[in-house]
């Protein structure tokens, strides 16, 4: 994976990879029904690699809808997800995860019955079959997140900035490509989304693409190369941070609904 | 995960069960250990796709009958020796456990609960109904057991408890053995994985059907030896003993009783329910307590008692469950382990007992 | 033909169990694998008023009724309330545990032995249009009409029985409305009772009675709250009657020792392929 150096987030950029950028994830006119409702609607955009796309846009949009079926918990009605050259429509999450592509969830789901470590274990033995590889990674991702220390606590005994950290420790030990990273920052104070935003950062270092659902505007605002609006299961509009905050559109979809 | 139990401690535990039938004759002791060993053996077994995997099967009688059919089948009508029987058995366990599992895995919780009795019951009507195969209701009564030869010498024949001890002996250390290190393997992470959140293991690579059907897969193996032992060694089997909703709830109880996930859990449990079960039916419980003077041989409370108590196993099962269950989730084991200073696990504040909601 | 008319009379009693079991899921949630053992309750009540006092066994439900109502709220105020957030499978074990204690309590009281309840119409039967039909089940499905009019009534109309519906529907947004879900619960399980109390009264004088009828009928509940929807009254009603003709005609057609492979087979089938059942909603 090259892992280009990119300007920060404020440069513009094209909508199309730049020469050398490769894309990795290509979402091609991806629409999902349930019954009558559309809750997304040929959506096209790339995520180039080691990019950090951020996905925003009001309550309803179809951020979520849109990230599950990527990482196939249900198949899109309409359309093609490409990932790393390879159709993924109708593929099962854990092949999914096998093939490099790992998500955290919106409503933190730790393993809570087993210990800290053991939750990013699990994590770690998708590519390894030897436990104690597995612990030895487990331990080094809690390093990165900041988790190490509390280890052998049950995970159901963490706090909810913690179990955030704990899912990322987590999905990073399955060693993916991408990252789907779902509202990571929702219900944390100010000091616990910094710690987030400076991980993510992190990860951006390693080359791991990430693209970050967010309702934390200044955050993405800082965090993103580019960012996607979807708006009523629709992309409103994409580009880079600058351009999207002074969209119209943009602006009026969200009526003023920054946090 | 739980430390275990020094390995020198284990050790001294196995080498004392294996050398107890040179020092102890009393054929009733011995007919105690082998009820025990059978009882752990179901429990471990369930064990792994209750416990680990958090598949609450109340059909496991299912395997147990398969394999006690199996066996007593071959042997009896095909003259196949049960040490042979034992191994089609599991084979025929295995392909139940597969089918089974084809269906009931696609439910979850509770759904899954019940389509395991579901199961488990049509296979025990099809044993009442399929006469030709199983004797129906009549059942099928063992009249004689091969000596077991090797070579020329002749190593038992089978008239003695002791063979049969140590038969139980070596599937229950096999079995625990088998449970001990799924839980330290790959295989002991994805299945509590799974039984943890299920849609969450899928997301971290784990394919909850291949696991799923893995745990049960070792489990149906375990509870079918169990069952092909049981039905050689008490003699005779028939679909009221071997393939009863009452044996699968009895299979649940004791990993229940005794501390679900974990591997001492059936241990315990077996050998608190085992010589409970057998003290009520000999009326050793009653002629204790007549001893003891606390009730008079020719009361009316102690009539009652000596008529009853025989059968009341079941209620004392039943009041123990409710009992762990509402005051001891973790089992009688986790319960005592709670109020001892050797409590391995820490719990904060937002901590939640095992066995409690996702 | 007969096969089918006796499903559809046996079916009625079957859609008492059913229903009760559905208002308890429907209400709390919880699983009830005592349900059968509630029925044998209600089954050794009528036995005993009828052999001790002479009370008639349709009679008597006047008697059995509010009792087991009363017993069902005590059990459920003391002993399940305390599971009712515990993880589904606990509950289950619970319940289980309160079957063996009250099939085994009644086992050690009045011994295994088969009662038979005879009363001087246990034989008789009614010829309708050429069809001979069981004088006792045409009674039993009479007023097992009765009661389920009036339990219909009851859940539209009544405030109670629409506090019930609403709590059965979001127990939150019920709390939130001032209904005392506690209170609904224990209504609920009461209730619940009450309904297989009295379907055991009524087939008392066509069954065997013994200790371990129940867990036979348990079984059966579940399959028809399943095939009805759980937690659909309408559903239950359904699918008693719709279990009631299938054990009825399967018996006919394979046998009378395969009739309840023939129901376990379609609960089966439901569980796979719409386990919402035919009118329930998809709340797992």
């Amino acid at each position: 994976m090259t892992a280009e150096s990119r300007p920060s987030s404020g440069a513009s950029r094209h909508l199309l990879p730049a020469s050398g950028a490769k894309a990795l994830l290509q979402i091609r006119h991806v629409s999902k029904f349930f019954g009558g409702l559309a809750a997304n609607s040929d959506v096209s955009f790339d995520v180039n690699e080691a990019e950090i796309v951020g996905l925003i846009g009001p309550n309803g949009a179809g951020k979520t809808t849109l990230f599950n079926c990527i990482v196939g918990y249900y198949p899109p009605s309409k359309g093609e997800v490409i990932f790393d050259g390879r159709r993924m429509n109708g593929l099962q999450p854990d092949k999914i995860c096998k093939l490099g592509m790992a998500r955290t969830w919106q409503k933190v789901r730790p393993l809570t019955n087993l210990s800290v470590l053991d939750n990013v274990v699990v994590g770690a033995l998708r590519r390894t079959n030897s436990v104690q590889e597995a612990r030895a990674h487990a331990h080094e991702q809690l390093r990165v997140v900041g988790l190490d220390a509390k280890a052998s606590l049950l995970a159901g005994a963490l706090p909810i900035g913690e179990r955030k950290k704990l899912e990322v420790a987590r999905v990073l030990a399955t060693r993916p490509k991408m990252l789907l990273l779902d509202e990571v920052m929702g219900g944390l104070n100010p000091a616990e989304s910094e710690e987030i935003i400076q991980l993510i950062l992190d990860i951006r270092k390693k080359g791991i693409t990430q693209m970050v659902i967010e309702h934390d505007m200044k955050a993405i605002m800082r965090m993103s190369d580019r960012i996607v609006v979807l708006s009523s299961g629709e992309k409103l509009a994409e580009g880079a941070p600058k351009e999207i905050v002074e969209n119209p559109q943009v602006v009026e979809a969200y009526l003023g609904a920054e946090e | 995960m739980k430390r275990s139990l020094p390995v020198a401690l284990l050790v001294l535990a196995a080498a004392a069960l294996a050398v107890l039938p040179k020092f102890v004759e009393s054929t009733y002791v011995l007919h105690m250990m082998i009820l025990i060993f059978i009882n752990v053996i179901v429990g471990s077994s369930w064990n792994i796709l209750g416990g680990y995997t958090g598949q609450y099967s109340v059909g496991h009688a299912a395997y147990f009958g398969v394999g006690a059919y199996t066996t007593m089948i071959l042997m009896q009508f095909k003259h196949v020796a049960p040490w042979w029987g034992v191994w089609a058995g599991t084979g025929v366990a295995v392909i139940t456990a597969l089918v089974i599992g084809s269906i009931c895995f696609r439910l979850r919780g509770p759904y899954f609960v019940l389509a395991s009795i579901a199961v488990a019951e049509i296979f025990r009507v099809c044993a009442l109904n399929l006469k030709d195969l199983t004797n129906g209701a009549e059942g099928i009564l063992v009249t004689d057991i091969p000596p077991l030869m090797i070579g020329k010498t002749q190593i038992t024949d089978w008239v003695s408890k002791v063979p049969f001890y140590y038969t139980g002996l070596s599937f229950m250390v096999l079995i625990i053995a088998v449970s001990a290190l799924v839980r330290r393997s790959k295989l002991g992470y994805y299945f509590q994985a799974i039984r943890e959140d299920q849609d969450a293991a899928h997301s971290l690579g784990i394919n909850p059907t291949i696991y799923k059907n893995t745990a049960l897969v070792i489990s149906a193996v375990f509870t079918s030896l169990a069952g092909s032992l049981y039905g050689v060694y008490v003699g005779f089997i028939d679909p009221s003993t071997v393939l009863a909703l009452d044996l699968s709830v009895q299979i649940v109880m004791i990993c229940i009783i005794g501390g679900i996930g974990t591997i001492s859990g059936p241990v315990v449990g077996a050998a608190l329910l085992v010589p409970l079960s057998e003290a009520l039916r000999s009326n050793a419980i009653t002629d204790a307590l007549i001893k003891a003077g606390l009730v008079n041989a020719e009361s009316k409370v102690g009539g009652f008692l000596k008529e009853n108590l025989a059968h009341a196993h079941v209620l004392i099962y039943g009041i123990l469950v409710v009992v762990v269950i509402l005051f001891m989730p973790e089992g009688v084991l986790g319960f005592f382990r709670k109020f001892s200073a050797l409590a391995p696990r820490q719990r904060g504040e937002g901590g939640r007992r095992p066995g409690e909601g996702r | 033909m007969q096969a089918l008319i006796s499903g559809i009379l046996i079916g009625g009693v079957y859609a008492l169990i059913g229903v009760g079991l559905t208002i308890i899921f429907g209400v709390m949630r919880v699983i009830n694998f005592a349900h059968g053992e509630l029925l044998m309750l209600g089954m050794y009540a009528t036995y005993y008023l009828f052999t001790l006092a002479h009370v008639d066994p349709f009679l008597s439900i006047v008697v059995t009724m509010p009792l087991m109502f009363l017993f069902g709220a005590l059990l459920q105020k003391t002993v399940i309330n305390r599971v009712l957030n515990a993880l589904p499978q606990n509950q289950i074990l619970l319940t289980i545990g309160l079957g063996l204690i009250m099939s085994n309590t009644i086992m050690l009281a009045f011994t295994s032995d088969y009662k038979i309840l005879s009363t001087t119409y246990s034989s008789s039967s009614v010829t309708v249009g050429g069809i001979s039909i069981s004088l006792p089940l045409v009674i039993s499905f009479a007023i097992t009409a009765a009661i389920t009019m009036a339990l219909y009534w009851f859940l539209l109309k009544t405030d109670t029985g629409q506090a019930i519906r609403a709590t059965a529907q979001d127990r939150e947004a019920a709390r939130l409305m001032g209904i005392n879900v506690k209170w609904m619960s224990i209504l609920a399980f009461g209730l619940g009772s009450a309904l297989a109390a009295t379907a055991g009264a009524l087939i008392s004088p066509t069954y065997y009675i013994f200790p371990q009828v129940g867990s036979v009928f348990t079984l059966k509940a579940f399959v028809i709250t399943v095939l009805g929807g759980m937690g659909s009254v309408i559903g239950a009603t359904l699918g008693g009657v719709l279990i009631g003709v299938a054990e009825s005609v399967g018996g006919v057609y394979f046998g009378a020792g395969w009739k309840e492979v023939v129901v376990f087979v379609l609960f089966l089938l439901v569980l796979l392929f719409k386990p919402s059942g035919l009118l329930g909603k998809s709340r797992t």
